[in-house]
């Protein structure tokens, strides 16, 4: 195994054990700021919203070189560099950085955490000012819309008019397209990766487990649990760990683990077998459980589910307004948002006249291959990014 | 030696043409195309990492075989469509003309000539499969699944339903006028539905 491939295994940085991780970024931080509200799709009037986000690089004089990344399911607003409060590196930090694929020495990256989220951007475990509690299930549904309704609130506090390039996987795709049809005046170019347009069945289905898990863990006591000492632990953790599972490939899974077992067996084991897989997932449920809502995962998940970019209506009306010029990647090994529901977006956007280039990627480690140390996938990131600049800075009578 | 070829494709595109070509490689002759005929062109690769070059050179492609690639598009989004050192290699040449037919109004294809005088002095006097400057590979390592001589391409459009609007006829040293079909060693055609 060569090194690109031993850092590929060692996989994602969101959970897995670091011990020494150096960023060129150094120490980042992320801000909150309190924002006035609007009312959800589903007709629920948030007064107020705080948003949790986080800004690299330098904008520039004619502010044309804002990149805003949008975070999927697990993700949050410390996008790259250390979190100064855990030393824990930010979930691309693969990815964004000096030089990276998301040059921060060229390009104003913001990432900002989602609405429902529970990493300092309004959710559930928000106090809900009606009421001086945590809103718990009082929280409305949310859509991947009112998602991205939230970041444009941030834009229009930060000052920020135009996007020269929205990116995201899985969820964060899902934003992007949004902001691609919400917004067209304002977005350049958006890269959807490893997405979709809507869950299939068993998209839903996978989720609906993990919230089974959750909603039945007797701790979970109705999403009214914050005062309590304890809360739903054990249900997110196995929702977790079921969803790990999906964003990994039976390659990837096989080639790190096998059959090994993580130590020889123990007089109170009540089977001899503890197999590295099951220490691993346990691991990674654990390590999800301390930095991440319940409730918020709920929301999420739900959110996702719901999501259907067409929503019944003819793609060439959905897509009319689309000035974006679009970037979709798709990976061969994903099987959780396989490279037919890339296509599908890919043919719908091709066929309404949008500027699209596609490229599904040999990366054989299943959904998460975004969040891994890629090059393949760095690379035609920074390649799409670094022509669209230039085209942009070519043309600064930009009329698309 | 594909230069004279991509010259000529090149000089039959009129300015500001869309143009979509298929098997587009690195990118670089449809980026001169571009860049030349100020065409709006868009490509068609297999390959991920040619697709990545094309990418890094700014330009629009899709990653897909062929008729993947095709059905993206809706009906007469291109004015040509290019299909240059791929038809033979194809499974069903047939159906990606007329695929291609349904996306673009013209369709320049480029192929090499199996009844090459080199070729039929090989067959002749060896017995064996040619192997030629441009039929290079031995019979079982060629990516050609079709052998067609220029009059066999003639036959084809003819059967498929397809008109020559005009071609030209290429050996190593330059452009072929006399008897094309003996000593021409590639072709390059400009077809549309008849």
């Amino acid at each position: 195994m060569n090194e690109d491939e031993k850092s590929m295994f060692e996989g994602d940085l969101q959970d897995r054990v670091i011990t020494k991780y150096h960023s060129d970024l150094g120490v980042t931080h992320t801000h909150t700021v309190k924002l006035p509200g609007f009312t959800t799709q589903s007709g629920y009037e948030l007064r107020e919203i705080e948003v949790s986000y986080q800004t690299l690089g330098k904008l520039t004089p004619n502010k044309d070189n804002v990149v805003l990344v949008c975070h999927a399911l697990s993700g949050d607003a410390h996008l790259a560099g250390l979190n100064p409060k855990t030393g824990r590196p930010g979930w691309w930090d693969f990815h964004v950085g000096p030089g990276k694929s998301i040059d921060t020495n060229k390009f104003y990256v913001i990432c900002s955490n989602v609405l429902g989220g529970c990493s300092g951007t309004t959710g559930p475990a928000s106090i809900n000012p009606d009421t001086g509690k945590p809103y718990a299930t009082e929280f409305p549904p949310i859509t991947i819309r009112d998602m991205v309704r939230t970041q444009a609130l941030l834009l229009n506090h930060l000052g920020i008019k135009k996007i020269f390039s929205v990116v995201g996987g899985s969820m964060g795709g899902m934003q992007g397209l949004v902001w691609a049809i919400d917004y067209p005046e304002m977005v350049h170019s958006c890269i959807p990766i490893a997405t979709c347009m809507a869950h299939t069945a068993m998209q839903i289905a996978f989720n609906e487990i993990g919230r089974q898990a959750i909603m039945t863990d007797p701790n979970w006591c109705g999403g009214y649990y914050y005062d309590k000492n304890c809360r739903p632990e054990h249900g997110l953790a196995v929702a977790r760990m079921i969803g790990h599972v999906t964003y990994l490939s039976e390659y990837a899974m096989h080639k790190k683990f096998g059959r090994n077992l993580q130590r020889p067996p123990q007089p109170e084991d009540l089977f001899p077998e503890f197999f590295s897989v099951e220490s691993y997932l346990q691991h990674q449920g654990e390590s999800f459980v301390k930095r991440f809502d319940p409730n918020s995962y709920l929301y999420i998940t739900k959110a996702l589910d719901r999501f259907e970019l067409l929503e019944n209506r003819p793609a060439k009306e959905v897509l009319k307004n689309v000035k974006a010029r679009f970037l979709v990647i798709s990976f061969e090994s994903d099987w959780l948002y396989p490279p037919s529901q890339s296509r599908e977006l890919v043919k719908h956007l091709k066929r309404c006249n949008i500027s699209t280039t596609y490229i599904n990627l040999d990366t054989p480690y299943g959904h998460d291959s975004f969040l891994i140390k890629n090059p393949e996938f760095s690379r035609a990131l920074s390649n799409f990014l670094n022509a669209e600049y230039k085209y942009i800075t070519n043309n600064t009578n930009d009329n698309h | 030696m594909r230069k004279n070829l991509y010259d000529t494709v090149i000089e039959w595109i009129p300015e500001g043409s869309k143009v979509l070509d298929l098997g587009t490689g690195d990118g670089e002759f449809l980026e001169r195309l571009i860049v030349s005929r100020k065409a709006k062109g868009e490509g068609v690769e297999i390959n991920p990492d040619l697709v990545t070059k094309c990418i890094e050179r700014g330009l629009v492609v899709h990653q897909g075989d062929i008729l993947d690639g095709l059905d993206q598009y809706g009906n007469g989004a291109f004015d040509y469509i290019l299909l240059l050192g791929t038809m033979q290699e194809l499974i069903d040449p047939q159906r990606v003309i007329n695929e291609a037919f349904r996306v673009g109004k013209y369709v320049i294809v480029s192929y090499s000539n199996f009844a090459h005088l080199r070729a039929r002095l090989q067959m002749m006097f060896s017995g064996k499969a040619p192997v030629t400057s441009s039929l290079p590979c031995p019979w079982y390592k060629t990516p050609n699944l079709h052998f067609c001589s220029i009059l066999d391409f003639m036959d084809f459009c003819n059967d498929i339903g397809a008109k020559i609007i005009k071609s030209a006829y290429f050996k190593k040293s330059g452009q072929v006028k006399f008897l094309p079909n003996i000593f021409a060693e590639y072709a390059v055609s400009m077809i549309e539905k008849a």
